[in-house]
Order: structure tokens, then sequence, then C-alpha cells
């Protein structure tokens, strides 16, 4: 499997010069490299190397780094080996390339990514809603969403609940029982 | 004359459906010409709470991911989390997971078996076979306190150590099993009525099924020995001898025969686990979840469901929370790209034959 591994990385690292590779235990593969390459790279991997199956695309929040990370996860069938690309995409102006021609499921990945992060991908042909519905805030997905906040703010009390408090109060009024000391810690 | 095409709204409330979703299609006669997957109503926000809650809050999410079939989820998490950290889990505990994991199987394969039967019309299957999984519900229930919701696979190991008794209790539950499956060999697969409607129905391209990202039984449906157990053994499945059942065809029976000969694969696997399971610890303690942190990096775990591979992308900032979890669902491409080109010249009471035999989850696809 290393043999397998390592030449990998020398094809992949001769073919692309701005990829820095990086190895794992057990049969895994890293690759890092910008997004401009993203599809040039992914096509390599699929039409001349035999990675067809494309696992997974997965997007992870930097919000301190202020950039999305997007993980492609491809795995050959004859190799056996998965490897995953890394990107990194600019949180400020989120653009990527479009890959749902390499793979036609790549398109549901997208499209998910599109409403949960706001990353626009060029050329995306998708219906216009995926899982958010009459969708009008931030997308939910991002780190800086405040999931309460904005419930408090786009939603109102139902009328007869205003008094609706922490069930904890009801009980200590009720019953004089003390609260212990990690429950205090959970506010509403 | 050519008829004129007609706009038909198949759910999300709908019996031949697979759960809350929707496929909207367009039909000429009863021809389907056209079919677009419609979801949204079921979107819990899971990933979103997961990153919210410390490593291991979020069992009690994760077994909602796929209700018919849990633990695979629990499992590539709790894998995802082990390998991130380095984290050796005891023999015995990885022993246990691949008893829990083909009891699964067999549950849901069982619930399965109701689904495509009766998404023909044969509805005694569906009441045998249901009554059939309680008793795995109940070996499930002794062992981990919860008949379908488990939360037993975690990181380090699971749980709890097995009950006194239950090796016997398994074995002999898959000695029952095993004689009722000829009982459901004659009732379904002999039956003419699923014979017909199920051969030639729903083809898969066999040269396109992989770039199509199709896995499990579908892909094997298609003659393609492709399994997550044998590709990319995970827990076990090296030390263990059992055969991943192909079948020519890529339609509705071919899929149906790779499953039901999967059922007689997974008691076999059972009965070596049992046969095989060393003793000692069971669960290789984690310091308190408040506290524990786990080292900067991500892992992507895959499991071998019945719908086919599932996985599960962590990834951690080095804190007490995941930064990101990020779960791929055998339906996610087989309920959306996958179906929605299939269903493309099909007759319109065979919508809910061809989802069945996909195992399209969509709790899976919202999460």
């Amino acid at each position: 499997m290393e043999e397998i591994k390592k030449a990998a990385i020398e094809k992949i690292t001769t073919h692309f010069r701005e990829v820095t590779a990086e190895q794992h235990n057990g049969n895994r593969v890293d690759f890092f490299i910008g997004k401009e390459e993203i599809p040039a790279i992914l096509f390599y991997l699929k039409d001349e190397m035999g990675y067809n199956h494309l696992s997974h695309i997965a997007c992870v929040d930097w919000l301190e780094e202020k950039e999305f990370e997007i993980v492609y996860i491809v795995w050959s069938y004859t190799d056996k080996i998965k490897i995953f690309v890394h990107t990194r995409v600019d949180r400020e102006n989120p653009v990527m390339d479009n890959v749902d021609m390499i793979w036609r499921q790549a398109n549901t990945y997208e499209r998910e990514m599109k409403e949960m992060y706001g990353i626009e991908f060029t050329g995306l042909e998708a219906p216009e809603e995926f899982l958010l519905e009459d969708w009008e805030g931030p997308p939910p997905m991002r780190r800086d969403f405040d999931t309460e906040a904005y419930a408090r703010e786009k939603y109102w009390e139902r009328p007869g609940r205003e008094d609706a408090r922490d069930v904890r109060e009801t009980i200590i009024e009720r019953t004089g029982e003390e609260l212990p000391d990690f429950a205090k810690k959970y506010k509403r | 004359m050519r008829e004129k095409a007609t706009t038909l709204y198949i759910g999300p409330q709908h019996p031949g459906i697979t759960g809350n979703m929707m496929v909207r299609v367009k039909v000429e006669g009863d021809t389907i010409v056209k079919a677009t997957t419609e979801v949204g109503y079921l979107h819990r926000a899971f990933e979103k709470l997961i990153e919210k809650r410390n490593w291991l809050q979020s069992f009690t999410l994760l077994c909602r991911f796929c209700v018919p079939e849990p633990d695979p989820v629990e499992e590539s998490y709790a894998r995802a989390v082990e390998e991130i950290e380095g984290r050796e889990v005891p023999e015995r505990a990885k022993y246990i997971r691949v008893m829990v994991l083909e009891l699964a199987r067999m549950a849901s394969y069982m619930l399965w078996y109701g689904g495509q039967a009766g998404s023909l019309g044969l509805y005694t299957v569906g009441q045998w076979s249901v009554g059939d999984r309680n008793y795995i519900l109940d070996l499930f229930e002794e062992l981990t306190g919860g008949r379908v919701y488990h939360m037993y696979i975690w990181p380090g190991g699971v749980r709890r150590d097995m009950p006194e008794g239950f090796e016997e209790k398994v074995l002999k539950t898959m000695n029952y099993l095993e004689k009722r499956l000829d009982d459901y060999d004659d009732l379904m697969f002999e039956n003419s009525i699923f014979q017909k409607r199920t051969k030639g129905i729903g083809i898969i391209d066999k040269a396109k099924a992989i770039e199509w990202g199709v896995v499990g039984p579908p892909l094997r449906g298609c003659g393609i020995k492709h399994d997550v157990r044998i590709d990319d053994p995970y827990e076990v499945y090296d030390k263990l001898d059992f055969i991943v059942p192909t079948h020519e065809g890529g339609d509705i029976w071919s899929r149906a025969q790779v499953r039901r000969q999967e059922i007689r694969q997974s008691i076999r696997i059972i009965r070596q686990v049992i046969d095989k399971m060393p003793g000692g610890e069971f669960y290789n303690k984690v310091p308190n979840p408040q506290k524990w942190t786990l080292p900067k990096g991500d892992a992507y775990a895959r499991t071998e469901a019945v719908r086919g591979e599932v996985g599960m992308y962590v990834s951690s900032d080095g804190g007490t929370h995941p930064r990101r979890a990020h779960f791929r669902g055998a339906a996610y491409v087989h309920g959306i790209t996958l179906l929605e080109n299939l269903l493309v010249g099909e007759n319109l009471a065979d919508i809910s034959a061809i989802m069945n035999s996909l195992g399209t989850c969509p709790p899976e696809i919202e999460r």
C-alpha cells in the first residue's frame, strides 16, 4: 500500500505545481491545492488515475481564518486508497468552480453548500431551493449564524405564551428545591 | 395523437414514499418523462446542533440520522473521532460492534422486506417480517436499553458489556430467523406478481454505475462486487469469512436477490463473531467529556450500511466540540440524482417499488 501511496503522491506533485501532499496512516493521502486547480486535479484523479468514486464533499467554516475549507474525498476501487483534496475559499467572496460535469452527484452537494454556506458555484445548474424554503436570512450553517438570535428576531411569541419561562424556575417556585450547581450554568 | 403531459406530486404524504419527501413527476399517460426529487420537509439541523455539543453529546442526534438503521452512523462517527485522537479500541469492543452492525443490518432488511413487498401490494410479507424484526429489537433492548435508537457504539468502544447468557439468545434468534428466511422466499421471491413487477424494472446502467456514485446493494445488483467491508475493512471484518453476493441485471429483482443473500451472510458473520468473541475490556475510557479535547485534524470514516456506503467527515479544531461533522448518506446520491435518472421512462405505478429497491431514506438526505 505504501508504494501505491507514494506513486500517487509523485504523480500528482509532478503534474500539479502548487500542491502539497501529506501522508497519513492507513490508506489515506491528503493534497492541499488552490481552488482554481480543483476541476483539473479531480479530472486527473478520475480519468488518469482511476479514482472514480466520489465519496464525499465536505465544507468546514474556519471563521477565525476568514476562509471556508472544502474537502473532496475520492476513492479508487482498484488502488483502495482514499484521497482527500483540500482547498480554501475566501469567506468574504466565496466563489468556487462547479464540478458536477465530472460527477453528476456533486450537483447535490453543491446545492447544499450554496444554501448552507452561501458559496457560489460558477455555472451550477440546479433548481433554486434545496432544503430551505423561502429563506431570506444569512446562510445558516455559517459559524457566525446565531440560531437563537435569529429565531428571537424572526418569530413572535404565540399568544398566551407571554409568561413562558424556564421550567427550572417553576420547579424552584413550586417545590422550593435548590438547583444543583452544574444546572445553574445553563441559563436560558 | 400525442398525449398531453401532466404533472403529479407523489408525496410528501404518500404511502408509497419511503419517508417525508416528494417526487414531482411529469407523466404522459402513465409513463414518466421527467422526475424531480423535492426535499426539505424533514430538515432538523442536526449538523448545526452537533457543532454546539461536545464530542459525546451528539450521540442522541446521530442515531436519528437514519431511523431504520442507526448503528452505522454512530459507528462511523465514533471511528472518525478515534482516528483523529488515535484512541485504541479493545478487541472485544470491535467484535461487539460488528455483531451490533450485523444485527442492525438484519433488522433493516426485515423492514425492507415489508417495504419492497408492500410497494407491490404483497402486504402479508410486511406483517411477517416486522414481527420477526421484533426478535432482533428484543436483543437490542437487552443489550443497549433501546429498541430502535441504541446510542451504544461510542468513542473508545461500546457502552456496556454483553449481559450474561446473551450469546445463547443471539444464536437462538439466528437459528429461528434462518428457518424463517425460507418462508420469505416462498412468499415473496416465488410469487409471480413479485417477479413480473420487478424483473426489467428500474435498470441501472452497469457501465455508468460507479461514476454515478451507486453503492451498496444497487451496485452489487449490477454485478459489480464492491463492499466497504471488503474494500476498506474496518473493525474486524478482515478476520471474518463471508462472501459478498452479486447479481447481474441491475433491476429491482437483482437488488432484491442481493439483499436476500446478504441476510444469510449476516447470520454467518454473527455466528463467527460469537464463536471468536475475545474476553477482556470492552471500553477504553475517555476523559471527562466536558473537558475532553481532540487534537486538530480531520477524518472520514465509512461504513457499509444496508443502503450502501455511509460515512462521517469529522473536523476538529483542537477544542471540546466538533468543528464540523458532515454526514454522507447513500440516499444522498441514490435518492436525488440516481432516482431522477432511473424514473424516466418507467411506469407511474413503479415509483414506489424503485424507491424501495434503492433504499431511499429522506432523513439521511436532509439531516
